[in-house]
């Protein structure tokens, strides 16, 4: 029997600090996860400078829930992990320091971790993960359909064009008179109303797995100043399942054309759409219409925003392969799968 | 006592390693390195020259602001989490103050941070008894404020300290006879923030050190102007 490894692991990519203790990447000892979302409604989005304050603020209280939460202690710990990028600089910097510096004190190797991967292996706390599996990446920053062909290999095969998903859902959120972030409510409203605007689904006709959610915002917009203007009253609920029908085609439509170029075992969705119920009756709709074998994984609610344990369960696969950092880390904003 | 001290609140890097008073070991950088690269390598070998480890040491200093925001949030994120991590003490000290510790004992010091479109931060200090006291807070000012509230003072005792070039122009305007130490010339020196560190009281509460601004963010100063009011004590972030 081998040996448990306990995994200290740092979130601090956007408006959430989080800090996890796991256990051989696959069980959450604790998952402690701060969120400044209140702090950036007062504005209507995350202000960067707010926000690397906020973890600031923040960062050693968690660390020191996550140890209790998880009753261990530094000397128990067999290694340090921290998100290193994709995501506001000044953000990732703060878990970034805060790692390296446990990681020094307490002569732990280091590990740095993808954000994006992070999101991909939420699915670890849910299922046995086969390789290779689809992954459908869907947040406020990112909207990739990702092969993964082995533990910790990723190949992209599409990506946005221009908005990712999520950054979509705000921005129509706000014409609709919805505070940051509009995602839950926008998905709340679209159950309700009838897709009956017809908004067009970007590149659903083209033969490629990229996205583009910028024309749909644009006609939604278009759509609600133009009623504005001659004074005519739409019906929200409808807006919303119009747009929301029209993103599930192109995510729908362009998962099911990488599916049918890769066919897997495993459809693993995370990041924060993730949590999306449109979506979620979607995709299973689909596979069930299809007749395919395919078990399609949804992270636990709490785990498809932004959290610390899914850095962890990244982590561990680095950790057994010996991937390690060092302490002259620094934050990659812009860092993809694709180096 | 054992002390590391370290400072990123401007374009240079200082670490020290100060044992009793004496400076063991010494790293400081004046280009245009990036802290959060260097700061912990820095720090690792600065112990490692003065055969010490991180267990050794009894006090951590730190400057915490004013400054740039960036590198004032490394340094104290790596201090706050150093201290909380090994069980330290915990000083932070005004990087201003740290400043006047660069100039002439006998002047009135004016410590400066260029903040930009002639504004500055900027404090007052006058030695004491070997103790800097600080005779105006630390502030964020127009320069033309400043000069000011300087009037009281006789020109040829004030010292400016960590001028930029345009500061140095808006001074020798204003105060032709003042002394002028131009950024180049004052480098903060993590051996004197070991040395400031030992005369002032340990943070009490770890978790709620956060670095001296001095200055809401634009977003928030904004949100006031518009008329918010939040009295001060609204948690504006929550565990979930
Ligand atoms: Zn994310």
């Amino acid at each position: 029997m081998e040996k448990d490894t306990l995994i200290l692991s740092f979130e601090s990519s956007c408006d959430e600090t989080s800090v996890a203790v796991i256990k051989n990447g696959k069980e959450i000892l604790s998952n402690i996860i701060a969120t400044q979302i209140k702090s950036h409604q007062r504005f209507g989005g995350v202000v960067p400078e707010v926000a690397s304050r906020h973890h600031v603020e923040e960062v050693t209280k968690c660390i020191n829930l996550a140890l209790d939460e998880a009753k261990v202690d530094y000397d128990d710990l067999d290694a340090v992990a921290v998100t290193y990028g994709p995501g506001l600089v000044g953000s990732l910097l703060i878990g970034i320091m805060a790692a390296k510096t446990v990681a020094f004190a307490h002569d732990l190797p280091l590990i740095k971790v993808n954000h994006l991967a992070g999101h991909i292996y939420s699915a670890n706390f849910v299922t046995e993960l086969q390789y290779p599996f689809m992954s459908l990446l869907v947040s406020g920053g990112h909207t990739e359909l990702v092969l993964v062909t082995g533990p910790g290999e990723f190949h992209t095969l599409g990506d946005t064009r221009d908005d990712a998903v999520g950054e979509a859902y705000d921005k129509i959120g706000r014409v609709l008179g919805i505070n940051y972030p509009a995602g839950k409510k926008v998905d709340q409203m679209a159950a309700i109303g009838h897709d009956t605007f017809n908004f067009p689904r970007a590149m659903v006709q083209e033969d490629n797995l990229d996205f583009s959610f910028s024309g749909l915002k644009s006609a939604f917009i278009n759509t609600v100043h133009h009623a504005d203007q001659v004074h005519e009253e739409l019906n929200k609920d409808d807006l919303a399942a119009s747009f929301q029908g029209a993103v599930l085609d192109i995510l729908s439509n362009k998962t099911f054309r990488a599916l049918k170029q890769h066919p897997v075992k495993q459809l693993v969705v995370g990041g924060g759409v993730s949590a999306n119920q449109g979506l979620r009756k979607r995709l299973a709709e689909e596979i069930e219409k299809r007749h395919l074998d395919m078990e399609l994984v949804f992270p636990p609610l709490r785990l498809c925003g932004d959290n610390a344990a899914m850095i962890g369960a990244m982590a561990q696969i680095q950790y057994d392969k010996g991937d390690f950092a060092d302490l002259d880390l620094n934050a990659d904003p812009s860092l993809d799968f694709d180096m | 006592m054992k002390i590391l001290a370290f400072d990123t609140s401007n374009k240079p890097l200082s670490v020290a390693v100060v044992v009793d008073g004496e400076v063991l070991a010494h790293v400081e950088s004046t280009e245009k390195k990036t802290h959060s690269i260097s700061i912990l390598p820095d720090i690792k070998n600065t112990l490692e020259e003065s055969n010490l480890t991180i267990n050794d040491i009894d006090l951590i200093a730190v400057s915490k602001g004013p400054g740039s925001y960036t590198g004032v949030r490394i340094a104290v994120t790596v201090a706050k989490t150093l201290t909380d991590t090994l069980s330290k003490k915990l000083v932070g000290v005004s990087s201003l103050e740290l400043l006047a510790a660069n100039g002439d004992k006998a002047h009135i010091l004016v410590p400066l941070m260029d903040a930009r479109n002639d504004n500055a931060f900027a404090g007052v200090y006058q030695n004491s008894r070997d103790n800097f006291v600080s005779i105006m807070q630390d502030h964020h000012t127009s320069m033309e404020k400043l000069f000011d509230a300087l009037k009281q003072y006789d020109e040829s005792q004030l010292e400016f300290i960590n001028a930029t070039p345009r500061l140095q122009e808006l001074i020798q305007n204003q105060f032709p006879n003042a002394k002028i130490i131009t950024s180049e010339n004052s480098l903060p020196d993590a051996a004197k923030l070991a040395k400031l560190a030992e005369t002032k009281k340990p943070v009490e509460n770890i978790d709620d050190f956060v670095p001296t601004y001095l200055r809401l963010t634009q977003a928030e100063h904004d949100w006031y102007a518009k008329g918010h009011k939040d009295n001060g004590n609204v948690s504006y972030v929550e565990e979930v």
